[in-house]
């Protein structure tokens, strides 16, 4: 018997139902390697935030934020784009129909929360809003189109992780103009990058089979 | 015999063919070279399970164009979505 016969008698084996079950298990875990996982995701702009506001808070904390810190800022910004873009690119390759399409509507509705928030903190500048101001609405406004991109986003893929990690993030939104500067953000770090962190700790713990990649 | 189970899918290659496919959204397809990958089949094992899924209209298979570039693009229809969903009651149910 050559060993192409050997596989096609093994591929036709009937599985007793305690075998079939663990194959159903395991490629759902492999098919979940097509779909962008919330774990990584929330990791990535977990740690952007932490090091990105981190940075605004330390070089803040007693007085003007530095222009460098700005640019770290940018600087996470920036690679939460790329790796998340490669992220998501990677996993939907090969991927066509209604996934990827509702993917590509919640990446535009991002890029329009983003565009929107930009616009009214430029607004408020020119309105004459004083620094502070415009840094305390930059900051809850970041953190509200986050909050509540992951409400929708829960809703529409039945997440509770996501869900749950978006109404935490509107909180922070609220914290963020609550507390004032410079402790604003110390709210965007640690309770958003934080929280995000811990969120994408939490998905990676409870679906095993979504975290790698 | 009611309990039987469904021959086509209680076949080691082909069940893990379906239970590949079934998590994705009804309507969303897969392509060939990327199923292949998530199965870690050879491709043409992989084709030989999917006709037999294709003859009874478990999978849909469906051959198109990437620029100039042929792409086959796998997905379960309604009745292999079906079919997998009363396999695996079938199955939960024998192990009580």
């Amino acid at each position: 018997m050559n060993e192409q016969e050997t596989d096609r008698e093994r591929d036709d084996l009937a599985p007793d139902p305690a075998a079939a079950l663990a194959i159903i298990e395991r490629q759902r875990r492999q098919a979940a390697l097509a779909r962008p996982s919330n774990a990584v995701l929330f990791t990535v702009w977990g740690l952007a935030w932490l090091v990105g506001y981190g940075g605004m808070w330390l070089s803040g904390r007693h007085g003007e934020v530095s222009p460098a810190s700005a640019i770290v800022f940018g600087a996470c910004v920036l690679a939460g784009l790329v790796a998340t873009f490669w992220h998501v690119r990677r996993r939907l390759h090969g991927v066509a129909g209604s996934g990827p399409r509702t993917g590509a509507l919640f990446a535009g509705a991002w890029v329009v929360g983003y565009a929107a928030q930009g616009m009214t903190i430029g607004g408020l500048a020119n309105a004459g809003a004083s620094d502070d101001v415009v840094q305390l609405v930059a900051n809850a406004t970041g953190a509200l189109v986050v909050g509540l991109l992951f409400l929708a986003g829960g809703m529409m893929w039945r997440s509770p992780g996501m869900y749950g990690l978006g109404a935490w993030m509107c909180l922070v939104a609220g914290a963020a103009a609550l507390v004032g500067l410079p402790g604003s953000y110390l709210v965007m770090a640690l309770a958003g990058g934080g929280g995000m962190l811990v969120a994408g700790a939490l998905e990676a713990l409870l679906q095993p089979g979504a975290r790698r990649g | 015999m009611a309990d039987e189970l469904d021959p086509v899918i209680h076949a080691q290659a082909r069940l893990r063919v379906v239970a590949t496919l079934a998590p994705f959204a009804p309507g969303d397809s897969i392509s060939f070279p990327r199923l292949q990958k998530l199965l870690d089949m050879t491709a043409g094992n992989l084709s030989t399970h999917l006709r037999k899924l294709e003859e009874a209209d478990y999978v849909a298979v469906t051959k198109t164009h990437e620029g100039r570039v042929p792409a086959t693009y796998v997905a379960l229809t309604p009745t292999g979505r079906r079919a997998f969903e009363a396999y695996t009651e079938q199955l939960r149910a024998l192990l009580g």
